[in-house]
């Protein structure tokens, strides 16, 4: 029972490496095997280990465990292994239902499932550098499957990027090995008090959070995430979105809690990060017009407020930040989901040329309109649910209520232009009725109005939170999504949709790989500052 | 060696990959700054006079063998990774005419 982390990860691994000897078109369906396996230990385990996660802790070969390699899970750690599960399974339903099922990709999305379930279950800094490894050089893969010019080119960005990104990660594991001479995390939790006051640990604080935030795309340094996610296949933007970003920001909350008891003032610091990321990825988002680049550039948006949650001291909106990775990663995999549909079917990218979804493909349609109104943080569907307990939180603060505000009102916006696809005469047949990928869509939009709906029993019964204080039903709620709305529409009317001179200048800049590595390097100075010398 | 002088090669390697407009370049600092970081895990894991580690009835003194394991591990991430972006960085040659970031970011690719 206590060693399923290890088959989770090794189930995955093996049945890729299976598919990938035997090359046969029918051992793919192995994947469908491996996947209902996992899925099957995954909630076997929970049930075994729900409300005491302590025993959950295991070090492979009986070592000392500051020596020996070491796996833990608790809460957080489970539920995001079931939403990997979950989000694979839709994926794979997705990909198989494509046609083109090549041995190839199975391989590498199966591999990179058993790397991603290495992460979230690890106990031990040095495994979780090799996994994060892995799973880039993984991801590179799969986001130049396509063998076009674009997507080697954006491969080779992400690969050096997050490459540059999870060595500075490793320069502060070895900062912390050589002060508290184990690399377990649960030991080093334990020992923080005595050191969390040293020079080299808050260095090494710094170089942790800049590989971090690399990985999860944080402000100045998102600029491989647009690339990575907008000529990728739309099954593998769906998994970036979904899951791969979430990764840096699930060791975000992993490093902050191995950092507890050191007592860094980190909160005032990412919130500024954060609302800075939210503010930009917005303002790209509305000046682009590629379909793929405005859900890249919204997803970069959404990180930033999930990154305000989760530098919160407030326990309430700590817990409204973490809920929206989950809601995010449910609507956003819709939408690019659907999204790769469309494409797929109008062979343009251009939001302005694509009319008539509606009449087309009215199930897709509405799919994707449910997912638009969860990101838009629509009443009665998910994003609601957490960007209000944000919202709760902060409204004391005005600045930080008109931050959230604004980044509400530029999404409602940039929907809203996103909206204009539906309407319009039907342009052309769409004979093909693809059974598995509408039920793929499908779950993912019952996902959402189910956590949308009854959040109280979910939340209470999972991660113990009581959030009856949230009220779906409240006139002013309603009234600010329409205010919202009203106010989005304005916008577009009158600025975005005459494509007025901030506009073009906004998405034709661009800065070079040197630049970004420049401004890397200066984030690290800065934290530096920050933290270190201040 | 000193680790101050292996934390310099690391730098090195960060202001090369700030500055360098090449594709190959900037795949050789990656590489330069992930030597860097192997040579300063060594040497922060060693001191003089200690021996291998290597377990016998007369040795007294051994270095530290867990950065030696650790580092194995990253010298065979490392390999890959060079191995991963150097055949990225042809393809994108092929399919750009260039290997310049310059002309590789701005330019729509050529028709083949």
């Amino acid at each position: 029972m206590i060693f399923i982390p290890v088959y989770l990860v090794i189930i995955p691994i093996f049945a890729s490496l299976v598919i990938y000897i035997f090359k046969n078109k029918h051992m793919n369906y192995l994947a469908l095997l491996a996947q209902a396996v996992v899925t099957v230990l995954a909630i076997v385990y929970y049930q075994h280990f729900s409300g005491n996660f302590e025993a959950t802790m295991f070090v492979f070969g009986g070592w000392d465990d500051r020596i020996g390699i070491s796996m833990s899970n608790d809460a957080l750690s489970l539920s995001f292994v079931f939403l990997t599960v979950f989000t694979w399974w839709m994926v794979l339903l997705y990909t198989f239902d494509k046609g083109n099922t090549n041995h190839n990709f199975i391989f590498f999305l199966l591999f990179l499932e058993g790397v991603f379930f290495g992460i979230l279950m690890t106990n031990d800094l040095f495994n979780m550098f090799v996994f994060l490894e892995l799973a880039a050089i993984l991801v590179t893969i799969l986001i130049a499957f396509n063998k076009a010019g674009n997507s080697f080119r954006a491969g080779i960005y992400y690969l050096l990027v997050n490459t540059a990104g999870v060595l500075t990660f490793l320069i502060g594991i070895i900062l912390i090995y050589f002060t508290f001479g184990t690399i377990n995390i649960n030991v080093i939790t334990n020992l923080m008090p005595l050191y969390g006051d040293e020079l080299i640990i808050k260095f090494a604080y710094v170089l942790l959070m800049s590989g971090i935030a690399v990985k999860s795309a944080l402000f100045p340094v998102f600029t491989w995430l647009p690339h990575a996610h907008g000529v990728a296949q739309s099954a593998i933007s769906a998994l970036l979105s979904g899951l791969i970003v979430k990764g840096g920001l699930y060791l975000f909350i992993r490093i902050n809690q191995m950092y507890a008891a050191a007592n860094y003032d980190y909160y005032a610091f990412f919130f500024v990060l954060g609302a800075l990321t939210a503010i930009v990825g917005v303002m790209f988002a509305l000046s682009q017009k590629d379909m793929k680049q405005i859900l890249a550039y919204h997803t970069v948006s959404q990180i930033g407020i999930m990154m305000m949650g989760l530098s919160s001291q407030d326990v309430n909106v700590y817990y409204g930040g973490v809920l929206h990775i989950f809601n995010h990663a449910l609507f956003k995999s819709l939408l690019f989901l659907g999204a790769g549909v469309i494409i797929k079917v109008y062979r343009t990218k251009k939001v302005n040329e694509i009319r008539g979804v509606f009449k087309t493909m009215p199930w897709v349609s509405i799919f994707m309109i449910v997912g638009m109104l969860s990101i838009t943080g629509a009443p009665l569907f998910n994003g609601f649910i957490s960007k209000s307990i944000i919202k709760y939180g902060i409204q004391d603060s005005g600045i930080k209520y008109w931050t959230l505000f604004i980044i509400n009102i530029g999404t409602a916006t940039s929907f809203i232009k996103m909206s204009q696809i539906f309407f319009g005469p039907q342009s052309l047949s769409y004979p093909m009725q693809r059974k598995l990928q509408n039920f793929a869509l499908m779950s993912i939009a019952f996902g959402c109005i189910i956590l949308g709906n009854f959040y109280i029993p979910i939340n209470q019964g999972f991660f113990g939170i009581d959030l009856s204080y949230i009220h779906i039903f409240e006139f002013a709620k309603f009234f600010d999504y329409f205010l919202t709305l009203a106010i989005g529409y304005l916008f577009y009317y009158f600025i975005i949709s005459k494509d007025k001179p901030p506009i073009p200048n906004i998405r034709n800049f661009s800065i070079s790989f040197e630049a970004s590595n420049i401004i890397f390097i200066a984030l690290i100075v800065v934290m530096t500052i920050y933290f270190v010398l201040l | 060696m000193d680790p101050i002088l292996t934390f310099i090669v690391v730098l090195i390697g960060f202001y090369g990959l700030s500055t360098s407009s090449n594709i190959i370049k900037s795949v050789f600092m990656v590489t330069i700054i992930e030597s860097g970081i192997i040579l300063l895990f060594l040497n922060l894991g060693n001191y003089q006079g200690g021996s291998i580690p290597i377990f016998s009835e007369q040795v007294t003194s051994i270095v530290d063998p867990l950065p030696q394991a650790l580092m194995i591990t990253t010298i065979v991430i490392g390999s890959t990774v060079t191995a991963m972006a150097l055949m990225l960085s042809i393809k994108v040659f092929h399919y750009y005419g260039s290997i310049e970031w310059k002309d590789v970011l701005g330019r729509e690719e050529l028709k083949l």
